[in-house]
């Protein structure tokens, strides 16, 4: 349909092309005695073809693609950012992906990557228009375009990654019978990966180094690590930093930030670093393995995200985006969409390469301390969102 | 050239300074295809760096394994090919044109202004918390005094933020191109702190850091219903216009365009150097700042981080494209506008990644700036005088 539409007009372009040129060769020819000579007018005109069939070539791609197709299709929106950037928008592209692999009838993956906040919108629309059944928006700063979208779009179904909204004065409607949020209980993940390395720590020194606690998932992170700790080792000590100093569009693309802050908590003595926060959390991870220490990373299994850090990452406190994902894209075709909230699974992630120095005796503990975060009987004590000061 | 205005003392608003007999009241046939002509080979090497460029990209597409045609055709799809498509390309364009200007200008006075992004941003803070707080310290206004206020006060905060450097280099010689880009920082990391802290948006479920929304009298209005097409783009269009007239039709223009060109020559000639540059970079920062405001005014209602990361720098490029004419920088403006508005159509419909519109920009940039190069491969006839953007060191 596609190669058909642009075929059709590729003919009539180059002919539109040849006259175009010839007009502009003629009036340059009267007009500017400079251009008479035909070798200075033959890249003109040739130039001058390729535009115009580049140009008419467009109005053919616009028309054949302007139905949509049949099947099932899932759309993905990233927020500023790239599809591989080993964290977020990774994980839940490959949960996409994973969907159309496992789930019959999925005919259609696509991704649109974000420049620029403006364009949320515009990015979303682009799927909305060419009516997809499931569009996945990625991180916290789409909540408010992605609630606009499904307002608009009441028959496609809009899964939010990482995005919480309430009902209230801008959000009178919430919750969207076709919007479901996926969550996670980070101060749970943080809370393992904190009593892992109050545990294994040998220094009695355990850092974390986190994009801002103003954004509540790192937050939650931060301060469930916090927690962790002191519940499995209430004697160690904890070097804590949030990258608070810069913005949202910075704190969390500063591994050089994140690996010299690694560095300065290993000189303050830490053997363990948590690292949490896109690239910032990534670059920590990659600095305190260079120094020869260990490193717990976050969101996704990090042993495969960051090979650079491989002979040194302990575990990564995850959140199981990548199923959530597939679950809900699953519900969405399958007719049991579930509006509103979802809370996905958080686990600690697989020791690979330190699993021998891991003892059994503190595998047996995290199963318990898991046991018990699952059913109560440890609660972390982190507020959803940091406590205005 | 057009007929100069005479140096420093003539009456200001004069259209025609120099004396009616010599300038006849209808120009000339001779004058009209001579202007023509200019304006022709003027064009040209831009024109040509754009086509080389997407020529090149295309075959960058093709070695990616995509197929261009379908990439330009989705880009002029999302870019242009309706309404809302040419909306949002004139949203984009309406920055990159205030920004583009603010660039140039500075060109025009031998000075490369890097720091319009930092020019920006504080504007586009003060515009924003004019926007919201006014109201609360002096009662509700009308839109007709309140959004003249909120764009003024963006306009001065970046005019006083490009005057540093200029002072900086009148006073000691040191070069703008460094303390532009050093003021850059200073001022993205302030306006961090602030929309971190004191000004940011204290609803609950904020997690952003950004201020509250502006007020209703604050707002330009929107062009159209339904697109987000606003007011700010006749303001952008109208700064262009005054920015040609103001160099090429004031005393003020003429003396920043003579220091421009040669700064021992103006200082001989008697023109204060010094004043003049700083002058010339506040006048830019204004422009850079004005940007902002707009941005504020017309589209977003509040600053955000984030928002417009790279119109300062993207207007370094457009300044380029546009020979550095003022009149230019609108075109070269629309051209980016509608590349970075393109790009999500032509990522979606051909799976080419938005960076393709990065190398585009530099490749269009590279072209514009190794002008033989262009010539030469469309045999064109060599340039004059070459254009010089900026100087070294005094």
């Amino acid at each position: 349909m596609q190669t058909r539409g642009v075929g059709r007009t590729t003919g009539s372009g180059v002919g539109h092309g040849r006259s175009g040129a010839a007009r502009a060769a003629r009036g340059r020819r009267s007009g500017a005695a400079r251009a008479a000579r035909g070798r200075r007018i033959a890249p003109f005109v040739l130039a001058l073809a390729l535009v115009s069939l580049l140009v008419l070539a467009a109005c053919g791609g616009a028309r054949g693609t302007a139905q949509g197709g049949p099947g099932f299709r899932v759309g993905l929106v990233t927020d500023v950012g790239k599809i591989d950037d080993r964290s977020f928008n990774q994980s839940v592209w490959e949960g996409v992906q994973q969907a159309q692999r496992e789930v019959p009838g999925i005919t259609e993956t696509k991704y649109i990557e974000t420049t620029d906040p403006k364009d949320y919108e515009k990015n979303i629309q682009q799927f909305t228009d060419a009516g997809y059944d499931v569009v996945v928006t990625v991180g916290f700063a789409l909540a408010e375009a992605t609630y606009q979208a499904a307002k608009r779009s009441p028959a496609i179904r809009f899964i939010g990654v990482e995005q919480v909204l309430a009902k209230d004065d801008q959000h009178p409607d919430w919750p969207l019978p076709n919007l479901v949020g996926i969550t996670f209980e980070d101060d749970k993940a943080g809370f393992l990966a904190g009593a892992l390395a109050g545990l294994v720590t040998r220094s009695g020194t355990v850092g974390a180094v986190l994009a801002t606690d103003a954004v509540p998932p790192v937050y939650r992170f931060g301060e469930g690590f916090r927690a962790g700790v002191r519940h499995a080792n209430p004697a160690a000590q904890l070097v804590v930093a949030y990258h608070n100093d810069v913005g949202l569009d910075r704190t969390f693309s500063d591994p050089e930030w994140g690996k010299t802050t690694a560095y300065s908590q290993i000189d303050r003595g830490a053997d363990i670093v948590f690292g949490a926060g896109g690239k910032t959390g990534n670059g920590a991870l990659i600095g305190a393995v260079e120094r020869g220490k260990w490193a717990i990373g976050v969101d996704a299994d990090q042993y495969y995200t960051v090979p650079e850090a491989q002979k040194g990452l302990l575990s990564s406190a995850m959140k199981l985006l990548t199923p959530a994902t597939v679950h809900l894209v699953r519900a969405a075709k399958e007719g049991s969409f579930p509006p509103g909230l979802f809370t996905g699974d958080v686990a600690l992630a697989p020791f690979h390469d330190l699993d021998g120095q891991v003892s059994a005796d503190v595998k047996g503990r995290l199963a318990e301390i898991q046991r018990g975060l699952t059913d109560g009987a440890i609660k972390t004590g982190v507020p959803a969102v940091k406590p205005a000061s | 050239m057009p007929a100069e205005p005479s140096p420093p003392p003539p009456p200001p608003a004069a259209p025609a300074p120099v004396s009616p007999l010599l300038r006849p009241v209808f120009p000339s046939s001779e004058r009209v295809v001579g202007a023509l002509q200019t304006a022709l080979a003027a064009l040209a090497v831009p024109v040509l760096a754009v086509v080389t460029a997407l020529l090149v990209g295309g075959a960058i597409i093709a070695l990616a394994g995509r197929d261009p045609l379908l990439a330009y055709a989705a880009l002029w799809e999302g870019c242009c090919a309706s309404p809302r498509a040419l909306s949002e390309t004139l949203v984009w364009a309406t920055p990159y044109i205030f920004t583009g200007l603010a660039v140039a200008l500075a060109f025009h006075g031998g000075l490369f202004n890097i720091g319009a992004e930092g020019q920006l941003a504080l504007g586009a803070l003060v515009a924003a918390w004019l926007g919201y707080a006014l109201p609360g310290l002096a009662g509700p206004l009308p839109a007709a005094v309140h959004l003249p206020l909120v764009l003024l006060g963006g306009t001065l905060a970046g005019a006083a933020w490009g005057a540093i450097p200029g002072w900086l280099k009148a006073r000691t010689g040191a070069h703008e191109v460094i303390n532009t880009i050093m003021l850059n920082y200073v001022a993205l990391l302030a306006v961090s702190y602030l929309l971190n802290g004191p000004l940011r948006d204290p609803s609950p479920l904020n997690v952003i850091a950004r201020t509250p929304e502006i007020a209703l009298s604050a707002r330009l209005p929107r062009l159209a219903p339904d697109l987000r097409l606003h007011a700010g783009l006749l303001l952008a269009l109208l700064a262009a216009a005054a920015v040609w007239w103001g160099l090429y039709r004031t005393p003020l223009g003429f003396a920043i365009r003579a220091v421009g060109a040669n700064p021992a020559a103006a200082r001989t000639a008697g023109m204060p150097v010094g004043g003049l540059v700083v002058a010339a970079l506040a006048l830019s920062g204004a422009l850079a700042g004005l940007a902002g405001a707009v941005e504020v005014a017309g589209l977003n209602y509040r600053h955000e981080l984030g928002f417009s990361l790279g119109y300062g720098f993207d207007a370094i490029a457009i300044a380029l494209l546009a020979r550095v004419h003022p009149l230019g920088v609108v075109p070269a403006a629309l051209l980016l506008g509608a590349l970075r508005n393109g790009a999500a159509r032509m990522q979606f419909l051909a799976s080419v990644p938005v960076d393709l519109v990065v190398v585009l920009e530099g490749l269009i940039l590279l072209f514009v700036a190794a002008e033989v190069l262009v010539r030469r491969l469309y045999r064109l006839p060599p340039a004059g005088a070459p254009l010089v953007f900026t100087r070294g060191w005094r």
